[in-house]
């Protein structure tokens, strides 16, 4: 490798270590202090004022907001959200886990990025367009419908119903899910199996004493980024949900751009979604570092 | 699950189930082109086959412009991450000091807050700063997320990396900033890419954040077209859909096509 | 970040602070279909100025997002009568100078003196209408009369009716079903007509002011809540479709255009509405979207299908039981929307 010698013959002054470190830093720095760290502090001041809208005077004055979470309907709200996210989880779990074992082990070898990148592919499409498409899918005389009474089959009523969000929601979380188990499962020691398999296991054996504890971390990566995913979900209730499936993200949505406007409890929501997100990785992490140890 | 065989003919049952996830994962895709090539658009029927919702598309003025506006900030807040969530990977790899924990920690909090919270506290605090909202909020408020990402992708492959490579420039006679940029750059650069591809597609396909934070006439795609959805769909959107189905396939092939060849390269 | 009990004021609208837009374009906030391609050109074509229309769906939805922060996008607003008044209560509106306005003497008598806007300080009425039950008929072989038809007929329209997603207009039109007046300010009465629609939530397929047209035309449902230039709208395509001013009574709404003082391009907006204002425009404007000009001078110019269509312009008789929605309290305004809340959310 050949030296290039600097033009300049004097010795040049060596940057200082904290120089360096600030000039690297401090970008990213200022534009994440700037745009989350401060207005995450904001929320949290407007969360302790009740009842303000545009225009009003803000006097942090007390939990209010929070109590307010605690009556039935707002709690409603809030497991119904938990109830979407860890259904879609579960779904998308029971669907990506075989999807991902048979590209990660069972494919083709020269085919097998292209296989992944074949199905995550959808993804770049825009997730409005693709929850549209579900409408015209899933709707009284949409694509489905038809489908089912030219085969001479009753109707399905799926669209502005439950299982209409269940459907959206997996559908836009599932390659996630793929992408992370896939990672796992490509690390996955096949002699493992093999010596499972010499050592006189099943199939179903192998798979719950081999395959999953090895491929637990990439299981609760890929439930957690589901969930998490699925807990902040605006676009597929509110699209494709109905009257009965108002949820965190559509309840905040209509404190500050719908017809309730309370900033305060919009504010206090998200505080609240902030929070339940963060113990759910704090936990985890702790789960994970247990897991991790035990080995 | 048995360990692979050699028997060409056994199909498992996972790659049956792999097909029909496949055809989940495409069937809105193929129902949208079969609405942008069917003459009567909302009908599930078949009414002969027409391109007249991509000459309608074409000439869709507000699309086309909610479009290049969703570009324009998809490239200029992943253009500003690439740079400064590199940077900010390569300083929290290498150094170490006090308060480092709590930087970390806000450095992942886009990746984990949900979007509808990023984007309320965004809008609050534009409203308390009394900046007005436009274009460039929308950019400003991307550019956070973005560059969590593309910090995230890096770190992952800066952790891989041979720490030595620069201290050798370095005993070399490269400053800092050649060793930076000569020796460091090239190899985190795959890293760089997929996450800066990544922070793209999440960045066109943002709605909550852009809808609180633009203004002054901007409108991004996914916002334009969810209050179409919202009011009264016009037929061309499954045009719009295939077109970005087919960009996005290329790009992606094309993409691979770079990867693939330079691990060829690397390998040899 | 101290938490400082030296309030600072949330989101105020800057009215004192105007940013000048580009000369050539104007910024129009409205509902769905009032503003189209053809009028857009035929602006343009008169005074070479670009028009960009953005849509909402509801007037508590147009000011929460005038409020934070799209307040410096819009030069022209289209806000329904009664919530003209709350926004001149909060200064948002900038005063019209009449003397830059040609043609606001061909307005009905009743609009230049509407109770909320008397003498057109504010604002230029652009439509009004009714609120109604949109129907297929051949579906339903017993037509509906009044709002509590979806009650009575509650298992056939199950699953195949909407309501619109305005807070004031729905809960209104439960509260004239029990008899009561669309503004009652009675906690009583509100907690009634809460629960009425509660009876009926497990029926209703969404709430949608405007979504119900493509629904109801693909067939995927047998009754709307809709107002009543949407419903000519629809008819238009398919005949088979009708409406109907419930008995029991309902709204009459009118829309206005307004100038917020945030305006970044006021001259714009004065030559829009001029614009509007023209006999021909207006005319020509109810002959392709079909919502009900309350300009006499343009009245005069439609062909006679449209002068006697009931649907548009209902005679006195039919009138008879109409309300317009009126601004209410702060205190009942929380009320209705906490109802309103609490029955979106179970």
């Amino acid at each position: 490798m050949s030296t290039k010698v600097p033009s300049e013959s004097r010795p040049i002054a060596p940057t200082p270590q904290w120089l360096q470190a600030l000039l690297l830093l401090a970008p990213a720095g200022v534009w994440l202090a700037l745009l989350l760290v401060i207005p995450t502090l904001l929320i949290f001041e407007l969360s302790l004022v009740p009842n303000i809208k545009p225009g009003d005077l803000v006097n942090p004055s007390g939990l209010g907001n929070y109590w307010r979470i605690f009556q039935s309907d707002v709690l409603n709200v809030i497991g119904r959200s938990l109830l979407f996210a860890t259904g879609t989880t579960l779904l998308c779990l029971l669907m990506g886990f075989p999807v991902a074992y048979w590209i990660a082990l069972l494919s083709p070898k020269r085919w097998r990025n292209l296989l992944l990148l074949a199905f995550v592919l959808p993804l770049w499409t825009s997730s409005l367009l693709r929850s549209y498409a579900w409408i015209s899918i899933l709707r009284p005389t949409g694509v489905l419908n038809t489908l089912l009474t030219s085969l001479g089959l009753p109707t399905l009523d799926l669209l502005n119903r439950s299982p209409a969000v269940f459907i959206g929601m997996t559908y836009s979380l599932l390659p996630y899910m793929v992408l992370i188990l896939y990672a796992s499962l490509e690390k996955l020691d096949r002699r493992f199996l093999e010596a499972a398999a010499d050592l006189g296991a099943t199939p179903p054996q192998a798979f719950w004493k081999v395959t999953v504890p090895q491929t637990l971390p990439g299981i609760a990566a890929g439930s957690l980024l589901v969930f998490i995913t699925g807990l902040g979900d605006f676009i597929n209730p509110e699209l494709l949900g109905g009257t009965s499936s108002m949820t965190a993200a559509r309840l905040i949505y209509n404190q500050f751009l719908g017809a309730t406007q309370n900033w305060g409890f919009g504010s206090a929501l998200s505080m609240v979604l902030i929070l339940a997100v963060s113990l759910a990785i704090a936990l985890l992490i702790k789960y994970g570092d247990k897991n991790a140890s035990s080995l | 699950m048995q360990a692979p065989s050699k028997s060409p003919l056994r199909i498992s049952w996972q790659a049956l189930f792999s097909v029909l996830m496949f055809g989940f994962m495409y069937l809105p895709i193929l129902v949208l082109g079969f609405y942008s090539f069917n003459q009567s658009p909302n009908s599930a029927q078949w009414g002969g086959f027409t391109l007249s919702w991509y000459v309608k598309f074409f000439n869709d003025s507000r699309i086309l412009s909610a479009l290049s506006d969703s570009l324009t900030v998809a490239f200029c807040a992943v253009g500003i991450s690439a740079i400064i969530g590199t940077l900010m990977a390569v300083g929290l790899a290498r150094y170490r000091f006090p308060g480092k924990q709590l930087y970390q920690g806000a450095s992942y909090l886009p990746l984990i807050i949900p979007d509808i919270a990023i984007a309320v506290s965004t809008l609050v605090f534009l409203a308390v700063i009394a900046v007005p909202l436009s274009l460039w909020t929308i950019v400003a408020a991307h550019t956070v997320f973005c560059l969590s990402y593309v910090a995230f992708v890096v770190s992952t492959r800066l952790v891989n990396l041979n720490p030595h490579l620069e201290e050798a420039a370095q005993d070399l006679g490269a400053t800092p900033y050649q060793s930076l940029v000569r020796v460091l750059l090239p190899e985190l650069m795959p890293a760089i890419v997929s996450g800066c591809l990544l922070a793209f597609v999440l960045s066109m396909d943002d709605f909550l954040i852009a809808s609180f934070t633009a203004g002054g006439g901007a409108t991004t795609l996914p916002m334009e077209i969810f209050s179409r959805i919202r009011t009264s769909v016009k037929p061309d959107i499954n045009a719009l859909s295939v077109v970005l189905m087919v960009a996005s396939g290329a790009v992606a092939l094309i993409a691979e096509t770079i990867r693939y060849r330079s691990e060829k390269k690397r390998l040899q | 970040m101290a938490l400082s009990s030296c309030g600072w004021t949330l989101a105020k609208v800057q009215t004192d602070q105007v940013r000048q837009g580009a000369s050539d374009e104007l910024h129009v906030y409205t509902w769905s279909n009032y503003v189209d391609q053809e009028l857009i050109d035929a602006f343009r074509s008169q005074t070479g100025i670009k028009v960009i229309s953005d849509v909402f769906d509801s007037n508590e939805t147009m000011l929460a997002t005038f409020q934070a922060g799209k307040a410096r996008t819009y030069s022209i607003i289209y806000p329904s009568d009664y919530k003209v008044s709350q926004m001149v209560k909060l200064g948002y509106l900038s005063e019209l100078d009449h003397s830059r306005l040609d043609g606001l003497q061909n307005i009905l008598p009743r609009f230049q003196k509407s109770v909320h806007d008397s003498g057109n300080r504010f604002s230029v009425p652009v439509s009004w209408g009714t609120t109604g039950l949109i129907y297929n008929s051949e579906k339903l072989t017993e037509p509906p009369t009044d709002w509590n038809y979806l009650w009575t007929h509650k298992d056939k329209l199950t699953r195949r009716l909407t309501l619109m997603d305005d807070v004031r207009e729905v809960m209104g039109a439960v509260l004239r079903s029990l008899g009561y007046s669309y503004n009652s300010t009675d906690p009583q009465q509100i907690k009634q007509a809460y629960e009425k629609l509660q009876e009926l939530k497990p029926a209703i397929t969404t709430f949608t002011t405007d979504a119900w047209r493509d629904q109801l035309l693909a067939g995927d449902l047998s009754i709307a809540m809709g107002y009543s230039a949407d419903a000519v709208n629809v008819i238009n395509q398919n005949p088979k479709l009708k409406y109907v001013i419930p008995t029991s009574g309902t709204s009459l709404w009118s829309d206005t255009m307004v100038i917020p003082k945030t305006a970044p391009n006021p001259d714009a907006a004065y030559a829009w509405l001029s614009f509007m204002l023209q006999p021909e425009v207006a005319a020509r404007v109810t002959e392709r979207l079909f919502f009900a000009t309350p300009n006499q001078a343009a009245f005069n110019q439609l062909p006679d299908t449209l002068k006697n269509n009931v649907t548009l312009f209902p005679p006195q008789n039919l009138l008879d039981k109409v309300e317009t929605v009126a601004p209410l309290d702060k205190s009942i305004l929380e009320l209705y929307e906490k109802y309103w809340t609490k029955l979106t959310s179970s």
